[in-house]
């Protein structure tokens, strides 16, 4: 028998694109699509005289009926007018307004109903009155807010969710940008309240996408085959404990890339950074002015793209279309390996594009794009005080990097024993994460509030900022430890256990347990000598340079303990070895033999 | 709970030159892990949960860890009584064997009928509403339609089968008496009165007999009793046990007719010796039950105490004739006894002998009177034989004077209600004597 689920909702609230997730049966997560059969839901509204479409629907609208469309409002929640960019060439513009950023859209509404003569009750009587002309709506200006745009839209989400679900969900957490601002939160929130929906928590992208691949959570990560697949190493079988983790996401509009230290689950952040403009759009460009040059190269007539303010109308329009065309080429570069075609009719001047593009063409195009996401994935890492090798693993989400040239880009630039995971769909990991999210903290204890569990994160966490290892006593590399078994960077207190095998016949082991500090050993390795008969000069010079190995090492730093342990059951194939790191710095240690927890030898630092 | 990972090196024991190192007060200060620096934490995931429920409510790792240990034990034993009682009220779930399952349903008439619908711990006490639950769960589970979808896919629907005919046999109330006779899943073994220790006799037999008791038509059966048991109990148990009334019977090891064959010669001869067969199997039974009984009854310590206990009241008796002289009885004492005794009978019999003539003028009278129903109809069978047996019932409990009294009063009276009455007024002594009347109320 399945046991009931709470209804919750994740909802993944992009710039361009939103998606929702509910908990299946037996506690899957899974991305829903809406009532018009669609996963990743376009941030749009359009108002077109009566009609308001919202999603996806209003997509095509932007070509002729771009000043009453209005996209790309999430991130200009919580500003205010003067604060945001109010430049945009597409959709309905901005007007001046005092404090919330709002747009003017022309729509048709019904004039009010003229107030019936009270006399005719009960009368048939034929009375002099004409009979009443049928109303016409009349056109009017309507204003709307940023905030009322929001809340429209995530109503229309919600809707969708409770028709999928059969009824209304009792929680839902909504993801926002890392770099949203308290306010932006906050208005977020309200927004959402607005709209009726039941908000939990307003999550971090980064963070919805470490809870959606259960990252640290050993056993269930491997159960549900979430694991990525590096070229080399263990970490394509089975999950580590604690990891460094990088989330590259590669959004419709901005890049955000996060390094976080993933303890058992819980996850800190080290650094974070953000790339505007770059993302799908940067794709949509590329391939945008790949097919306009084609378009100018076959008809002869100029279309140049990117549009400026002062582009004619007619490059405006032809931008427009060629932009929603492009959109069905770059979903189909990323779902299939051969061609992708692009069409459009009438593209500009009455002149058909017709054109195509392989994978190999487009990553040739692409190359800048990919180069700059692993730049900027580098500086963060970087920014973190961590080494490129030190990387455990790279994370992906946003539809974007569904590209397979990116990954393997990624791949490159990563040590091939770092996974570059892709293993939920990245257009849907942040939804389902959000959905997982709401599912957690739907199920919390009866004597656990929401709220007093999320505060406790607000401000920064003690985290350990040194690793702890063990030393054995005469092994071969004298200044590292033998074992890290708290690494730096984990929230307090943290209790870490390890189990150590023990040679048969052993009547005392000993070690110490050492402070550490990370660092990275390079080697350098030899190029095997030449051949002879390499004949290719230009080729030969880069190979010239000698290749670097980094590997991740921990050095040795202070000694904190040493700790002894005399083995009185022969038969023991192992030892346990526990540290316990309190909130104030103390460090408590353990270390028994496996079943006798009787017998335990103890320090404190 | 905490996870434990395994380090990928051998400890061995540590060289000779190695000594703890003393740390003591050097290192504090210099740990820069006593200096934790500050860093953002999301709130997101179980794991933060975790740490937020351990923070908030004071708990340290060991105390959470019991915590969500007792937690998930509650929250599974829940979920087990509620999976068990909702759905299937009163069954509780049974493991499936698989050889169980991959049974052939050719092979019906040997397969565990019980087994096969999950009642195997029931069996002859299912009732038919928890037959028909059982039925219904495990087509649920095994429906063809089913598997089909599932990850086998397999088409096999031979447990299916073997389902349906379980379910089948145990709906009809004769098959399932025919197969409940024979069901080889009840163990029949009798250990022997003789090996048992007195002081565990109820405890050994008692479930014996209840077990064979399923048999009775007549329910229910008394039970074997306790230790103490009076003696009236015991003989009613006993009495019960050799008028035993058994509805076990034979069919299920039928064997099988032939079926290639048409020829009605050799039908009948098959249907002759099954139920030559069958005759035998039931006597053979019928036998088996009564050396139980004769066996149990022989070393039953109830019957050996009341036994002593007669002799100690006999005893007793006599002490109290013999002046209460402890003093072991002479010869000439025991033959007057004896003498005493042997009277004692002879008068026992002349009374018996003279209630049963009464008796027999009593019933002369009554059958006169017409069983005293009106006259001109004829008395009823049924109240003929009512008050025939009460009648016998009653001289039996009247001492041989009172028998004696009644006669004349009745005798006198001719026939009539004034006979009626005398006997009634009679009934009524008896009455309290243990007699049970209805007609003479």
């Amino acid at each position: 028998m399945l046991v009931s689920r709470p209804a919750v909702l994740g909802i993944n609230f992009g710039q361009s694109y939103a998606s929702i997730a509910v908990i299946g049966k037996e506690g899957h997560a899974s991305c829903i699509a809406n009532e018009d059969g669609e996963r990743q839901i376009a941030c749009a509204i359009s108002y077109n005289g009566e009609e308001v479409y919202i999603g996806n629907g209003a997509k095509p609208q932007l070509v002729k009926n771009g000043n009453n469309t209005i996209i790309g409002f999430r991130n200009l929640l919580g500003h205010t007018y003067d604060e945001v960019d109010h430049t945009a060439v597409f959709g309905a513009p901005l007007i001046p307004s005092s404090k919330t950023p709002a747009y003017t859209v022309d729509v048709l509404v019904m004039p009010p109903a003229p107030s019936a003569p009270s006399t005719r009750a009960g009368s048939t009587a034929p009375s002099g009155a004409a009979t009443p002309a049928p109303r016409e709506p009349e056109a009017t200006k309507k204003t709307i807010s940023v905030p009322e745009v929001t809340t429209l839209f995530l109503s229309t989400l919600f809707q969708s969710a409770s028709d999928f679900l059969g009824v209304s969900p009792t929680g839902t957490v909504i993801s926002c940008p890392a770099w949203f601002s308290a306010d932006q939160r906050e208005a977020l929130k309200s927004a959402a309240a607005d709209a009726g929906i039941p908000v939990l928590q307003i999550l971090e992208e980064t963070a919805a996408v470490l809870v959606g691949y259960r990252v640290g959570l050993t056993e269930e990560r491997q159960e549900r085959a979430l694991l990525g697949q590096p070229e080399e190493g263990h970490k394509g079988e089975r999950e580590d404990r604690d990891k460094t983790v990088v989330v590259v996401d590669l959004g419709e509009t901005s890049l955000n890339v996060a390094v976080c230290k993933t303890g058992e689950g819980e996850y800190v952040k080290l650094a974070q950074g953000r790339e505007l403009n770059l993302g799908g759009k940067s794709f949509d460009d590329l391939l945008c002015q790949h097919f306009a040059k084609e378009f100018t190269k076959k008809t002869k007539v100029a279309l140049t793209i990117p549009c400026t303010e002062s582009s004619s109308q007619a490059d405006k329009r032809a931008e427009a279309k060629l932009r929603l065309a492009v959109e069905h080429t770059k979903r189909s570069l990323s779902a299939s390996s051969g061609a992708a075609t692009c069409a459009v009719e009438s593209l500009k001047d009455g002149m058909d594009l017709s054109g195509s593009i392989n994978r190999m063409r487009f990553d040739g195009l692409a190359a800048p794009v990919y180069r700059k996401v692993a730049d900027k994935a580098k500086a963060v890492i970087a920014e973190a005080g961590l080494d490129i090798c030190q990387i455990d693993e790279v994370l992906l989400a946003g539809a974007s990097t569904l590209f397979p040239g990116l990954s393997a880009h990624l791949s490159l630039v990563f040590p091939p024993t770092t996974p570059v995971t892709s293993a939920l769909d990245p257009s849907e990991v942040i939804a389902i994460g959000c959905a997982l999210q709401a599912l957690h903290l739907s199920e919390l204890p009866a004597e656990l509030k929401v709220e007093d569990v999320l505060k406790l994160a607000e401000s920064p966490v003690d985290t350990t900022a040194a690793p702890i290892g063990i030393v054995v006593p005469g092994q071969s590399n004298d200044d590292l430890l033998s074992a890290v078994v708290v690494p730096s960077g984990l929230a307090l207190p943290v209790r870490r256990r390890v189990e150590i095998p023990v040679a048969q016949g052993t009547e005392k082991v000993a070690f110490e347990v050492w402070e550490g500090k990370d660092d990275v050993k390079v080697d350098v390795l030899e190029k095997a000598e030449k051949t002879a008969d390499d004949e290719e000069d230009e080729y030969s010079d880069e190979e010239d340079e000698p290749e670097e190995v980094r590997t991740p090492i921990t050095k040795k730093t202070t000694l904190l303990a040493g700790l002894e342990l005399a083995l009185t059951d022969k038969a023991a194939k192992s030892v346990l070895f526990e540290v316990i790191v309190q909130k104030d710095g103390k460090v408590d240690l353990r270390l028994w033999q496996s079943g006798k927890e009787s017998e335990v030898a103890v320090a404190s630092i | 709970m905490a996870s434990v990972v395994t380090l990928p090196f051998q400890l061995t024991a540590p060289p000779a030159e190695w000594s703890k190192p003393s740390t003591t007060g050097k290192i504090s200060g210099k740990c820069s892990s006593v200096s934790p620096v500050k860093r953002t934490l999301y709130a997101a995931g179980p794991s933060y949960i975790s740490a937020a429920r351990r923070q908030l409510l004071n708990r340290t790792f060991e105390q959470d860890d019991e915590a969500t240990h007792e937690h998930r034990e509650t929250q599974a034993a829940k979920a087990q009584a509620e999976k068990g009682e909702e759905l299937y009220p009163g069954l509780g779930e049974e493991v499936e064997d698989p050889a169980l399952l991959r049974m052939d349903a050719k092979e019906w008439k040997k397969q565990d009928h019980y087994a096969v619908l999950g009642l195997g711990d029931y069996r002859y006490t299912a009732t038919e509403d928890q037959i028909r639950v059982a039925h219904r769960r495990k087509v649920l589970r095994h429906h063809p339609d089913k598997k089909a979808s599932g990850s086998t896919g397999t088409n096999d629907d031979s447990f299916f089968k073997c389902i349906q005919k379980a379910f089948e046999t145990l709906l009809n109330p004769e098959t399932r008496r025919q197969f409940d006779s024979v069901d080889r899943a009840i163990e029949d073994f009798v250990p022997n009165a003789k090996t048992v220790k007195p002081e565990e006799y109820c405890d050994v037999y008692g479930p014996i007999f209840a077990r064979e008791a399923r048999f009775s038509k007549k329910q229910p059966v008394p039970s074997f009793g306790a230790m103490d048991a009076t003696k009236q109990e015991v003989e009613a148990f006993y009495d019960f046990w050799y008028n035993f009334d058994s509805w076990r019977s034979f069919e299920a090891l039928d064997k099988e007719v032939n079926e290639g064959s048409d020829s009605r010669d050799e039908k009948r001869y098959m249907e002759k010796k099954n139920k030559a067969e069958r005759a035998r199997l039931k006597k053979e039974d019928n036998t088996r039950l009564r050396e139980m009984v004769d066996m149990v009854l022989a070393s039953d310590p109830r019957i050996k105490r009341f036994r002593a206990e007669e002799k100690a009241a006999r005893d007793a008796k006599k002490g109290a004739a013999a002046g209460g002289k402890g003093k072991p009885l002479t010869l000439a004492q025991k033959k007057a006894e004896a003498a005493k005794k042997a009277e004692e009978e002879k008068k026992a019999a002349e009374e018996a002998k003279a209630k049963e003539a009464d008796e027999k003028a009593v019933t002369n009278v009554v059958s006169e009177s017409n069983y005293f129903q009106p006259q001109g109809t004829t008395p009823s069978a049924s109240t003929v034989e009512k008050q025939l047996t009460e009648l016998d019932t009653l001289f039996e409990l009247l001492e041989v004077e009172e028998s004696r009294e009644l006669k004349d009063v009745v005798e006198k009276a001719g026939k009539g209600d004034v006979a009626r009455d005398a006997i009634k007024a009679k009934a009524s002594v008896a009455a309290g004597r243990g007699g049970q009347f209805e007609e003479f109320a």
